[in-house]
């Protein structure tokens, strides 16, 4: 089942009339994110905005939903669901609303009272008043809510800062794996920036940290030129 | 051995027959002839004919009469009578030529022995045994019913037992269903009902009246249709997944999210969640009506001890909600299976349904990308235009010679983006035996100069982007 968070603490969000049985815990994630995240996990009752729909979200949905969280994947017709299960992903637990239409913001509510993660992208902006409604059911029902897209008052921001493959030359090869600067940051606790490199996906399909010493030092954070394939040397 | 003459059976063929709205009709035509109808496959019913035709003056008479009832409902069938099922199944097929065919009593091993052994695959008969018996040397139904019933069984088991008695005569009974009784249920509301409370609440009444109707007669229904009616005209009928585990509330809850969603649909977006109960339907509810749908006989209910993942209730009512809003087809779980695509290996069922995967898995698919699946996989493809250095499309030979290394990839009309990487080209030449489904391709991955990698193919000179990886 869904484990609880080392810190219990239910936060000021949790005061409705009926807290979950696990309100206040945190929904696991895979190994590799926990150090993104700031409490080594997705908050319950939290909206995570990623800045684009891709691996990332996947692999933020993959770890609750091998640990026996029921997903939903909303306003995404294009998501990979291969490698999504590749990267743990339940495919048994998961539900898919390739369109959820104009009433999208009540079709991700009745989501929310059944699944444990939606991943959604909104079809449209939302009014602000529709956006708290939603926060509001998703606090009630102990979810967590991954938006691929923009949400002004998200708990967490991610996104993909650089990346590049490994595995491709000039007319040979094939892809292999792919390095990936994430950067993290938000509201309250999530305040303080977080920059991890991972492998996304690793050879295997997973999440992997990189090994400082897989990062050239041209290609070391903060180096100023997107890296060039051709420096990556080994891959 | 001899075999009891089975009764007089007559059967009613009607040939590229299949929907069931018309074959219902049919059905419920020959019921005026005889109540007690078995409709053997689609397009295909029999009844014991022995009274019916006593009672209307001999078979032919009564296979006339049943021709122009048809021909009055714009039908065309072939009727065949004779001694047991079997035999009128055959008498009634299109290559007798006439409309009716009469064996006469007693007459069936005589009409039976010159029937080529292949007609015992129509019978859901093995296959490999009519083919068996065929390349033996067993020709027609006589060769076979020639030997004793115990050198057959000896030899071919149970299906070749099964097949000798068909081929002597024998039948089994007719399994004819009760005449079709109405189990449906409605309430009508006058004054029209502006508010789903009430509406929901009789929901749970009918519901109970409909499960015990089907009860006390040992059936139960595989859909419930929902038919709903509002005083201005405008009507929702849904069919939820019943399976005999659907109690009286949950037909309720149910009649709620099809109401909730009708209103939903109806350009009510607004409020998420359950929001005020006062709201108002325009016109009000007329009538609710509650069908079940494909009555079968109640077996129990045994749920798998594995490899069936569980729905939790909490997930169902979420699911069912939005196909309410949606429809059925909106909400999808996914089944992973085989295939040379990242598109094919993925089959969407709609929830509730049961489902196979297109391509089974497990296989070794040549052909088939390896590494990473990509993260994105477009439903459609994409059209892209990939460029050389001097900026002239990329093109590849149907001997996979590439014209160029791309050097810049353009997605959809989009900006163009540097190529920094690149592998193929992988032909992939599929189903070149079905002409609508074949395709021929060279496949591509592309990297770009922001770090993204893209899945793209060449077919007919038109470069795509079928998936992209990030």
């Amino acid at each position: 089942m869904l484990s609880q968070a080392g810190e219990p603490t239910p936060g000021p969000t949790l005061g409705s009339a009926w807290i979950s049985p696990s309100a206040g815990g945190i929904l696991t994630v895979l190994p590799a994110l926990r150090d993104l995240l700031p409490r080594g996990g997705l908050a319950r009752g939290s909206v995570v905005a990623i800045a684009e729909f891709g691996l990332l979200c996947l692999a933020l949905a993959a770890g609750a939903s091998a640990d026996g969280a029921w997903c939903a994947i909303a306003g995404v017709p294009e998501v990979g669901l291969l490698a999504a299960v590749g990267l743990g992903l339940d495919a048994d637990r998961t539900l898919v609303v390739p369109d959820p239409g104009l009433s999208w913001p009540q079709v991700v509510a009745s989501l929310l009272d059944g699944c444990e993660l939606v991943l959604l992208r909104p079809p449209s902006r939302a009014p602000v008043a529709v956006q708290r409604r939603l926060e509001a059911t998703l606090r009630r029902a102990g979810g967590v809510l991954l938006v691929a897209g923009e949400w002004p008052g998200a708990h967490l921001c991610l996104r993909v800062s650089r990346q590049w493959w490994t595995g491709l030359g000039d007319g040979h090869g094939r892809l292999r794996a792919c390095r990936a600067e994430v950067t993290a940051d938000g509201r309250g606790e999530a305040a303080r920036t977080r920059t991890r490199w991972l492998w996304l996906p690793a050879e295997d399909g997973m999440v992997a940290a990189v090994d400082p010493a897989d990062l050239p030092p041209a290609e070391a954070p903060d180096a100023g030129d997107p890296p060039r394939l051709q420096a990556v040397g080994a891959g | 051995m001899s075999v009891r003459p089975p009764p007089r059976v007559l059967v009613l063929r009607c040939p590229g027959l299949c929907e069931p709205g018309v074959f219902e009709r049919v059905i419920a035509v020959l019921t005026r002839f005889c109540p007690a109808v078995e409709a053997v496959e689609p397009g295909v019913c029999a009844f014991g004919a022995r009274g019916p035709a006593r009672y209307f003056g001999g078979e032919t008479v009564l296979a006339g009469k049943i021709i122009a009832a048809m021909a009055d409902i714009g039908v065309e069938g072939r009727i065949g009578i004779a001694d047991g099922l079997f035999a009128a199944l055959l008498a009634a097929r299109p290559v007798t030529g006439r409309p009716v065919t009469v064996v006469p009593p007693g007459g069936t091993a005589e009409f039976l022995a010159p029937q080529p052994v292949s007609v015992l695959m129509d019978q859901g008969q093995d296959q490999d045994l009519a083919g068996l018996l065929h390349r033996l040397g067993l020709r027609t139904l006589g060769d076979l019913a020639a030997f004793s019933v115990a050198d057959v069984a000896s030899r071919f088991g149970d299906a070749g037992e099964a097949a000798h008695r068909l081929a002597r005569g024998g039948s089994r009974p007719l399994a004819v269903r009760p005449p079709a009784e109405d189990l449906s249920v409605a309430q009508e509301f006058d004054p029209p009902e502006t508010r789903s409370e009430p509406v929901v609440f009789a929901a749970k009444a009918l519901a109970e009246r409909m499960l015990s109707g089907l009860a006390a007669r040992g059936l139960t229904c595989v859909r419930v249709q929902v038919l709903a009616s509002w005083a201005d005209g405008r009507e929702s009928s849904r069919r939820w997944r019943h399976d005999g585990v659907l109690s009286a509330a949950g037909v309720a809850d149910r009649v709620r999210w099809q109401l909730d969603g009708h209103q939903a649909a109806d350009g009510h977006p607004g409020p998420a969640g359950p929001a005020a109960d006062d709201r108002t339907t325009t016109g009000g509810i007329v009538l609710l009506r509650l069908v079940p749908d494909q009555v079968v006989r109640a077996t129990g209910h045994q749920l798998a001890l594995w490899g069936e993942t569980a729905v939790s209730d909490r997930v169902a009512r979420a699911a069912m909600r939005v196909q309410a809003m949606l429809g059925p087809e909106a909400v999808l779980r996914p089944l992973t299976g085989g295939g040379r695509d990242a598109r094919e290996q993925v089959t969407h069922v709609p929830f509730g349904e049961k489902g196979e995967p297109s391509r089974s898995g497990g296989q070794p698919w040549p052909g088939r990308i390896m590494g990473p699946a990509p993260g994105l996989v477009y439903p459609e493809n994409r059209e892209a235009r990939v460029t050389d250095e001097a900026g002239r499309a990329v093109t590849v030979t149907g001997r996979c010679i590439v014209s160029a290394p791309p050097a810049a990839l353009a997605v959809d009309g989009g900006p163009s983006r540097p190529v920094i990487g690149w592998a193929g080209p992988w032909p992939l030449s599929e189903r070149w035996w079905d002409p609508a489904a074949a395709r021929r391709r060279a496949r591509f991955q592309l990297e770009t100069d922001d770090g993204r990698a893209w899945l793209a193919s060449v077919q007919d000179g038109r470069w795509q982007v079928e998936a992209a990886y990030w």
